[in-house]
């Protein structure tokens, strides 16, 4: 049960994170009218799901998350098929069948009967699907379910290329934050059917590559001073630990020119990892992160 | 470039007309029906009555072929409403055995391994779904029953001078039969191939709930000495409104039960089938354990 959502998702990956039974599906069904919302609406490439459903499947690409095959048909006659019901004609359904196939590297085992492939090329002939007509938005329910290391490398891969290219928006569920972390750029953070977080990770990305923990040998309070007098942010803590936020016309090895001048040893330093599993527990825990607390 | 070498591309090709996209459906489907050779066999074996009726109302059409034939005096076969009903009979229960070999390999497949959200997660609605399902079996169904018939219809008009006119009422009896029993069929071919995933078992399904509730019916006519339990006998049941639309008496032992009953026995058949559809044609997979 999905219940007081109100956002807006204008990333060109976004990431849908939950535990389960947060709502991830429902939202994606919702979505693509599966299921009528009981009050309240949304608008997916500003057509409303109430009213022009159809028009938004027309335009989404869905690859469910458990299996959805017809194991007695041949793996391009299915791609087709899925690829003339989203309104292609038949030549032009066949011959993107192929293309899609090929592009997701099942092109040898095309004309096999979808009931002999493994888990991996099922998931693969999914996406195939999924892609052929074209879709403006790509619907990924749990992509790498049952995927093998180098079969999930390759799903990963995929996504990434289809991302980079442009043509079109992805919804990628997921409860696997690493698939996401390596896949999109935005994300959202349901939480027992509710927005826990909105957070664009690519500014959230940003921002870590600006804040440095520097750990050092002979620092005080001249250092901290010359450091400062960059333009950064600093703040010293005890044994030689500091944080610092660079501004954008500060590089690193200015700090290092800095550190060389003042007899400093930099002993280590790290941008700070506020990773994709802090910004998923903080919002478990009804914390907000940085990006996602502006945007809530 | 070669298919193999390109790289994915957006599409903006032309596009089907969304309202008629439901037909992808259908004619994907019959070529699954008729990709079985089963199916093409049965099939032609559904036409041979047809075909000896052709040859009948030739016969019976024409002299000299009789003399050939060693039969001397008038026709021994009339060709009448009754001769047509008879044919309808005899084409219905073929066509039985076709729904029962052809229907369960119409939705069972695409529920066993949860395709059907990928049908409903393109511009098709549920409804346009089970439609594109039943004119498959409409058209296979009306090829072996009332559409043959027609054609017989219209090839003893042909052969007999003054016979149309006063026999043209069996047209659309035949039509409104013929769809009446495939609509029956069809949808209780849908409903059991949603339900039952096995096909042997499904094809056994549609044949025993079109006998046992008829045998059942009888034993409660018999012991309650009702004709109440003919409700329950649909092939009684299509006789009777037959009988009415192509205006021949009803030889049956007891006493006739009223059209409408039928009707309603009818009516209440498809709605029952159509509610097992709507409880198994759904947008969402539904994972169990």
């Amino acid at each position: 049960m999905l219940n007081g959502l109100r956002g807006v998702l204008k990333g060109r990956a976004i990431g849908l994170l939950g535990p389960n039974g947060s709502g991830k599906s429902t939202l994606i069904n919702t979505l693509l009218g599966f299921h009528a919302p009981s009050r309240g609406t949304a608008r997916v490439f500003d057509l409303d799901i109430r009213q022009s459903s159809k028009e938004i499947r027309a335009a989404v690409g869905y690859m469910p998350e458990n299996d959805a095959f017809i194991a007695n048909m041949s793996g391009i006659r299915y791609v087709r098929y899925m690829a003339e019901l989203a309104g292609l004609p038949p030549e032009q359904a066949m011959e993107r069948a192929h293309e899609a196939f090929f592009y997701v590297g099942l092109g040898e085992v095309r004309y096999r009967k979808l009931g002999t492939y493994s888990l991996g090329m099922k998931q693969l002939a999914k996406l195939a699907q999924a892609i052929a007509h074209g879709p403006k938005l790509l619907i990924l329910d749990e992509p790498t379910n049952g995927l093998d290391p180098l079969a999930r490398q390759r799903m990963i891969q995929l996504v990434r290329e289809i991302r980079d290219a442009g043509d079109m928006r992805l919804l990628i569920s997921s409860h696997l934050l690493r698939d996401v972390d390596e896949t999109c750029d935005e994300v959202l953070i349901l939480k027992d059917g509710r927005i826990a977080a909105i957070c664009d990770l690519e500014e959230e990305r940003r921002s870590n590559r600006k804040f440095i923990e520097m750990e050092t040998i002979g620092a005080d309070q001249e250092f901290s001073e010359a450091v400062q007098a960059l333009g950064c942010e600093c703040a010293v803590f005890g044994h030689g630990r500091m944080k610092v936020v660079m501004p954008d016309a500060v590089e690193i090895r200015d700090l290092y020119t800095v550190a060389a001048k003042q007899g400093v040893q930099i002993r280590r330093m790290d941008h700070r990892r506020d990773s994709l599993e802090d910004i998923f527990l903080n919002a478990m825990e009804g914390k907000a992160t940085g990006a996602a607390h502006d945007r809530l | 470039m070669t298919v193999y070498k390109r790289n994915y591309r957006s599409y903006s090709g032309p596009v089907t007309p969304m309202r008629w996209r439901w037909l992808v459906i259908t004619r994907h489907s019959l070529a699954e029906v008729f990709g079985s050779r089963v199916s093409v066999v049965l099939f032609v074996i559904c036409m041979v009555p047809a075909l000896l009726s052709a040859v009948v109302i030739y016969v019976a059409n024409s002299e000299t072929a009789r003399l050939l034939l060693n039969m001397r005096g008038p026709a021994m076969t009339i060709i009448d409403n009754r001769f047509f009903f008879r044919l309808l009979e005899l084409q219905g229960w073929l066509a039985l055995f076709l729904t029962a070999w052809i229907g369960p390999a119409m939705v069972s497949p695409d529920l066993t391994n949860g395709a059907l959200p990928l049908f409903l997660s393109r511009p098709i609605s549920r409804a346009e779904y089970v439609a594109g399902k039943l004119l498959v079996l409409g058209m296979v169904l009306s090829a072996v029953t009332w559409a043959p018939l027609l054609l017989l219809f219209g090839i003893q008009a042909q052969l007999a001078q003054g016979w149309l006119w006063p026999n043209l009422y069996i047209v659309p009896g035949l039509i409104a039969g013929g769809l009446l029993w495939i609509a029956v069929l069809a949808l209780l071919a849908l409903a059991v191939s949603a339900w039952v995933r096995w096909r042997i078992v499904a094809t056994g399904l549609i044949v025993a709930l079109v006998f046992i509730p008829a045998g059942f019916g009888a034993v409660v006519s018999g012991v309650l000495r009702t004709p109440w339990g003919l409700v329950l006998n649909l092939p009684y049941m299509l006789t009777l409104v037959w009988s009415h639309l192509l205006r021949t008496p009803i030889g049956w032992r007891r006493e006739p039960l009223p059209l409408s009953a039928a009707w309603i026995a009818l009516i209440a058949v498809g709605a029952l089938c159509l509610i097992m559809l709507n409880k198994r044609i759904l947008a969402r997979q539904v994972v169990r354990g």
